[in-house]
C-alpha cells in the first residue's frame, strides 16, 4: 500500500528544514494547502456527482441523459457550473437580507467541516481527531440551522414550510443515523477514524460484525438518505408541493451553494458508511489468503475508498429514483417507531456480544 | 502584555473572545428573535472554538452537537411556531434601558475586577493536552473517585422526567377541558 | 454493592416506583388504572416504612454520595410530606378534566423527590446541581398542569423562567468556585479545606446563595411565587410550598455546615439581611392579599425568612431546630392547603372572603383549619410555637438579640393576619357561605394526620429531643 503521508511530510520537511520557516509559517502554509486541496476536492466530487446522478437517473428513466455538451455530455457539468456563477443573485423584496445571506454558508460550512476528517486513503486525512466520529456527528448538524433560516428569511411560505419539514426530518434522522455509527465504534473500540480503518484491516465490518453491522449500515444508509433530503425523503423541496422548498428564492451561486452541498452531502454519508462498515480505505483481506490480499494491496487506497463510495451513492441514486415520495408522518414514524427502536436493540446487542 | 510575544493561539483566543463578547451583546440588544438567535449562534461556535484551542475536542464536539444541533435548532423551531417571528420587539423607555444599563455593567465590572484580582492556585492541575476517549468514557461510567456514573444517571432520570412533563403538557384529552 | 444498596435505598426505591407507575400507566387494564392513586399511595408508604428501618451512613461514589443519620431523617420527613400531598390531591386527580394524566402526577412528583434526595446527599456540586434541576424541571410541568387555564400556564411559563434563571446565577457561582478551588475543588470535602474567605470565593458564594435563595424565595428572590402559587393547582402549590421549599432548605443547611463552614462570619451578614427582609416583607403583602393561595404564598416567604433565622446560628442545636421547624411548618402548612383544596374543589373559591361564615356550614373544616393558623401563626400549645421558640433560642444561644426581637415583633404582625382568615371564618357574616361539604375519606386522613402531627409534635418533646440528640456526623 502506498502511504500519501511520505508526500506530506516530504512537504513539511521542505518547508521546515529545507526552507527554514519557523513554526507558525510553516502552518500557515500548509493549512492553506490543504484547505485548497479540500476545496478543490469538495467541488469537483460535487460535479462529478451532478454528472453521475443525471446520467444514472437517465438510464432508469431509458433515457440518455445529458450528451450534446462534450463527449457523452461530460462537460454539461462545467457548462451548468459556469452559468450559475455568471447569474445575478435576486434580491427579495422584504426578505430578511442578514439571514438570507448568511444561510447558505452555514450549509456549506456543515459540510466543509465534516469533509475535512474523511480519510480518503492512506496518510490521506486533514485532521484525525481522537473523537471523529462524534466531531463528524457535530458538525453534520450545522447544515440543519442553515436550512432553517433560509426557509424563514425567504418571505416565502413554501420555502418556511420545506425548512420546517426538512428541520424536523434532520433532527429525526441525526438520531438513527448517529446511533447506528456508535456499532462500528463498538466494534472498534475506538472513535478515531484512521483506527477504525486499521481495526477492518483482516476483515470489513459488514463482513466481520455479522448481523448487527449489516443491519447498522442499513440503518445508516436509510437515515443518512434521509439526511440529504433526497427522494423518497425529499418532502423539504417536494417539488410538487412546495416548488423547491427552501431553497426556492435563491439564484445565482447561493442556490448553487445549496446544490452543491447537497451533492457532496450525498458524497459525505455514503463515505462515512464506507468508512465506518466498508473498510474506509483498506483493501479487502481475507483471512488465511495471503496471496490474494497481496494482490489487493497493490490496488492504490483511494480507489478503494471512491469505488466503495461509488457503490454506497449508486445505491442511494437508485433507491432515490424508484419509491414514491413518503408523507410527513409516514416519514416520521419510520423513524421513530421502526428505526430508533431497532437501533437501540441492535446497539445493546452488539454491545452484549463483544463484551461476551 | 508584549506585542511581539504573542502567539499564534493567542490571537485566535483573542478572536475567538471578540466573537463571543460581541455576539452576546448583540443577542441581547437585537429586538428580533431570529436574529437574537443567530447571535447566540455565533457565541456558541466561538465557545466551542475555544474548546478546539485548548485541545478538548470531546467538549467542543458535544458543544456543537448538543448546543447547535440540538438546542439552537429546538430555539429556532420555538421561535417559527410562535407568531410574532417577523415583527420587531418593542424598544424599552429611555429610563429603563439607562438603568438596565448601569446594573449590568456596574455588575460586570464589578465580577471582571473580582476576578482580575482574585487568585486561582489551583489553575495548573488542569491538564491541557488531549484526553483520550477511553479515559473519558471509563471516568463517566466509573463509580470510584472522580468517575461519575450518579451524575450520569441522574442525568438520565432527570431527562426521562422532562420527557414525561413534555408529553404531559402536549397531551389532549378526548374530553376538552374548561 | 451490597453497602451501596444500604446508602442509597431511599433513591433506589423511588426509582423502582417512578419504573414501575410508568409501566403500570402504559400496560395496565383500564380497571387496574383506575386505582392508580391507590396504587402509588401503598407503594409510597411502604417505601416510607423501609426509610425508617435503621441504616448505614457513609460515602458512595467517592465522596460524591454522603449519607449521615442526619440526611437520613431529612429525606424521611420530605417523604411524608410528599405523601400528605398525595392524599389531598386525590380528589382534583379524580376529576374527569385530570384523571386521564393522574399517572404523570405521581411519576413527576416521586422524580421531583429523587431529585432532592439526589440535593441532599450530594457531595460534589455537580450532582447537587442535577438533584436541584431533577428537583425543578418536572415541577414546572406540574404547574402548568391545567393547561387550558391561562393563569397554570402563565405559572408556568414564570416558574421555568426563574428556574432557569435562578440555575444560571448558581451556576456562575460554582464555576467561579472551580476557578477558586481547582479541578477537583467541586468535591465538597476537597473545597471545605480550601476556602479562604478570598473576594473571588466571596462572589461565589453570593451567586450560589443567590440560585438557592430563589428556590426558597428569600427576598429579594421572591417576586415569583406569589404569581406561581396562585395559578398552579393547589396541591401542586402544597407541594412547592412546603416539600420542594424544604428540601432546598435542608441542602442549604447542608452545605452551610458542611462547606460553608470557613466562611461563616462573612455569611452570616448576608443571611442576616436576608432574614429581616424575608420576614418583613413576607408580612406586609401578606395582609394585604385576599386570595387564599397568594395569601399563603407570602405567608410561606415569611416563614422562610424564620427557617433561615435557624441556620445564622451554625450550630448543632440550630441544626436541630430547622429540621423540627420545618416538621412543624409541613404538616400545618399541608394541613391548611388540604383545607383550602376541599374548599376550592367543592366550590370553586379560593378568596378569604368567601370564606365569611364558614364556621356555620362546615364546622369542622373552619375549627381544623383555625389550629392549623394558630400553629403556623406560633400560638401556644401548638406546635408552631415550640418550633419558633427554639429557632428564636438557637439564634439568641449565638447573640443575635436584635434579629431576634425584629423577628419577634413580626411574629405578632403575621399573628394578627392569621386572625384574619379566623376571624372571617367565625365572627363575620356572609349572604352566601360555602355550603355545607361532604370531604372525603383521603383528604379526612390527610388533615387528620396534620391534626395529630400538629397537636403531638409540640405537647410530645420527644420528637425534638431525637433531632437534638447525636452530633448527626457534622
Amino acid at each position: 500500500m502506498f502511504d500519501f503521508s511520505v508526500i506530506t511530510c516530504w512537504i513539511d520537511n521542505l518547508l521546515r528544514v529545507e526552507w527554514g520557516l519557523p513554526d507558525f509559517w510553516t502552518l500557515a502554509i500548509e493549512f492553506v494547502l490543504v484547505g485548497v486541496a479540500l476545496l478543490t476536492a469538495y467541488a469537483l466530487i460535487a460535479l462529478v456527482l451532478i454528472y453521475a446522478e443525471r446520467k444514472i437517473c437517465g438510464f432508469f428513466q431509458c433515457r440518455i441523459g445529458p450528451n450534446r455538451v462534450g463527449k457523452w455530455g461530460l462537460l454539461q457539468v462545467v457548462a451548468d457550473m459556469i452559468k450559475i456563477l455568471t447569474k445575478e443573485i435576486i434580491p427579495i423584496k422584504r426578505s430578511d437580507k442578514f439571514l438570507f445571506l448568511m444561510a447558505p454558508f452555514f450549509v456549506i460550512i456543515g459540510s466543509i467541516l465534516t469533509f475535512a476528517a474523511l480519510p480518503f486513503g492512506l496518510g490521506l486525512q486533514a485532521i484525525d481527531f481522537n473523537i471523529g466520529v462524534v466531531y463528524i456527528l457535530a458538525v453534520s448538524s450545522l447544515g440543519v440551522i442553515g436550512i432553517l433560516l433560509a426557509g424563514w428569511s425567504s418571505n416565502n411560505k413554501y420555502s418556511l414550510i420545506g425548512a420546517i419539514r426538512s428541520g424536523a426530518q434532520l433532527v429525526s434522522y441525526e438520531l438513527s443515523a448517529g446511533l447506528s455509527l456508535m456499532v462500528a465504534v463498538v466494534l472498534a473500540g475506538t472513535m478515531q477514524l484512521s483506527e477504525i480503518v486499521e481495526a477492518q484491516s483482516d476483515l470489513w465490518f459488514i463482513f466481520k460484525g455479522g448481523i448487527f453491522a449489516f443491519v447498522a449500515f442499513v440503518i445508516y444508509l436509510i437515515a443518512g438518505h434521509a439526511e440529504t433530503n433526497r427522494g423518497p425523503f425529499d418532502l423539504a423541496e417536494a417539488e410538487s408541493e412546495l416548488t423547491a422548498g427552501y431553497h426556492t428564492e435563491y439564484s445565482g451561486i447561493t442556490f448553487g451553494f445549496y446544490y452543491v452541498a447537497e451533492y457532496t452531502n450525498l458524497f459525505i454519508v455514503a463515505a462515512i458508511a464506507t468508512t465506518m462498515f466498508l473498510g474506509g480505505w483498506m483493501p479487502l483481506h481475507i483471512p488465511g489468503f495471503d496471496a490474494f490480499n497481496a494482490v489487493m494491496d497493490y490496488i492504490p487506497t483511494p480507489i478503494w475508498f471512491f469505488g466503495k463510495c461509488a457503490f454506497c451513492i449508486f445505491m442511494a441514486l437508485w433507491v432515490r429514483w424508484s419509491y414514491p415520495r413518503l408523507r410527513i408522518d409516514q416519514l416520521l414514524k419510520l423513524e421513530w417507531k421502526v428505526l430508533m427502536p431497532i437501533t437501540l436493540v441492535n446497539l445493546a446487542a452488539v454491545a452484549v456480544a463483544v463484551t461476551m | 502584555m508584549d506585542i511581539a510575544s504573542i502567539t499564534a493561539s493567542q490571537v485566535i483566543f483573542f478572536i475567538l473572545a471578540a466573537v463571543i463578547l460581541a455576539g452576546s451583546v448583540m443577542t441581547v440588544v437585537s429586538r428580533k428573535l431570529l436574529h437574537a438567535a443567530v447571535y447566540l449562534l455565533f457565541v456558541l461556535l466561538a465557545t466551542a472554538g475555544i474548546y478546539f484551542l485548548l485541545n478538548y475536542h470531546f467538549l467542543a464536539a458535544v458543544q456543537i452537537s448538543v448546543y447547535i444541533g440540538g438546542i439552537l435548532v429546538l430555539l429556532v423551531f420555538s421561535i417559527y411556531l410562535t407568531s410574532q417571528v417577523g415583527e420587531k420587539m418593542d424598544e424599552p423607555g429611555i429610563v429603563k434601558k439607562t438603568v438596565t444599563m448601569l446594573i449590568s455593567m456596574g455588575g460586570a465590572v464589578f465580577c471582571f475586577w473580582v476576578l482580575c484580582t482574585g487568585q486561582f492556585p489551583y489553575a495548573d492541575q488542569i491538564h491541557l493536552n488531549e484526553i483520550d476517549m477511553h479515559a473519558i468514557g471509563q471516568s463517566l461510567l466509573g463509580t470510584e473517585r472522580y468517575q461519575y456514573l450518579l451524575p450520569f444517571e441522574a442525568i438520565s432520570v432527570l431527562l426521562l422526567a422532562c420527557i414525561i412533563g413534555g408529553i404531559l403538557i402536549a397531551t389532549g384529552n378526548t374530553k376538552k377541558e374548561d | 454493592m451490597n453497602d451501596l444498596v444500604q446508602l442509597m435505598r431511599p433513591e433506589m426505591l423511588l426509582l423502582a416506583q417512578v419504573v414501575f407507575l410508568l409501566l403500570f400507566d402504559l400496560f395496565a387494564p383500564d380497571r387496574a388504572r383506575r386505582h392508580t392513586d391507590a396504587v402509588a399511595c401503598a407503594l409510597f408508604l411502604a417505601s416510607i416504612a423501609v426509610g425508617f428501618l435503621p441504616s448505614t451512613t457513609g460515602e458512595a461514589f467517592g465522596g460524591m454520595f454522603t449519607v449521615t443519620a442526619m440526611t437520613q431523617v431529612v429525606k424521611n420527613v420530605l417523604s411524608i410530606g410528599l405523601l400528605l400531598v398525595f392524599l389531598q390531591s386525590r380528589v382534583w386527580l379524580s376529576d374527569e378534566r385530570t384523571s386521564f394524566k393522574k399517572a404523570e402526577f405521581y411519576i413527576l412528583t416521586l422524580s421531583t423527590l429523587l431529585g432532592m434526595n439526589l440535593m441532599i446527599s450530594a457531595g460534589h456540586f455537580l450532582l447537587f446541581y442535577l438533584g436541584l434541576e431533577l428537583a425543578s424541571l418536572p415541577l414546572t410541568t406540574l404547574v402548568a398542569y391545567n393547561k387550558y387555564s391561562d393563569e397554570s400556564i402563565e405559572a408556568g411559563a414564570k416558574f421555568v423562567l426563574i428556574a432557569a434563571f435562578s440555575s444560571g446565577m448558581m451556576l456562575f457561582g460554582i464555576s467561579l468556585f472551580y476557578g477558586a478551588a481547582g479541578a477537583d475543588g467541586l468535591y465538597f470535602d476537597v473545597l471545605s479545606s480550601r476556602l479562604a474567605a478570598t473576594p473571588l470565593q466571596l462572589l461565589a458564594l453570593v451567586f450560589f446563595l443567590s440560585g438557592v435563595a430563589f428556590k426558597i424565595s428569600l427576598v429579594p428572590f421572591h417576586l415569583w411565587t406569589a404569581d406561581v402559587y396562585q395559578g398552579a393547582p393547589t396541591s401542586v402549590t402544597a407541594f412547592l410550598s412546603v416539600v420542594s421549599k424544604g428540601a432546598a432548605v435542608f441542602a442549604l443547611m447542608f452545605l452551610s455546615f458542611r462547606l460553608f463552614a470557613p466562611l461563616f462570619e462573612y455569611w452570616q451578614y448576608v443571611v442576616w439581611a436576608l432574614v429581616v427582609l424575608t420576614i418583613t416583607i413576607g408580612n406586609l403583602f401578606a395582609m394585604r392579599q385576599d386570595n387564599m393561595k397568594r395569601f399563603l404564598a407570602f405567608s410561606s416567604i415569611s416563614q422562610a425568612g424564620y427557617i433561615l433565622l435557624g441556620m445564622i446560628a451554625g450550630t448543632p442545636l440550630a441544626m436541630s431546630s430547622v429540621v423540627y421547624y420545618l416538621l412543624v411548618y409541613l404538616v400545618s402548612n399541608l394541613g391548611i392547603f388540604a383545607v383550602v383544596s376541599i374548599l376550592e374543589n367543592n366550590s370553586g373559591k379560593v378568596h378569604i372572603s368567601d370564606y365569611r361564615g364558614l364556621y356555620r356550614t362546615n364546622p369542622y373544616l373552619s375549627v381544623v383549619l383555625m389550629l392549623f393558623l394558630f400553629s403556623l401563626g406560633g400560638i401556644p400549645p401548638f406546635a408552631g410555637f415550640f418550633s419558633k421558640f427554639f429557632v428564636f433560642m438557637a439564634a439568641a444561644d449565638q447573640g443575635f438579640y436584635v434579629l431576634d426581637f425584629i423577628a419577634l415583633i413580626n411574629t405578632v404582625i403575621s399573628l394578627y393576619y392569621y386572625l384574619l382568615v379566623v376571624k372571617a371564618m367565625f365572627i363575620a357574616d356572609s349572604e352566601n357561605p360555602i355550603p355545607t361539604l361532604h370531604t372525603d375519606s383521603w383528604s379526612r386522613l390527610c388533615l387528620t394526620l396534620c391534626l395529630v402531627g400538629t397537636l403531638f409534635f409540640g405537647v410530645f418533646s420527644g420528637i425534638y429531643a431525637f433531632l437534638s440528640s447525636g452530633a448527626w456526623g457534622l
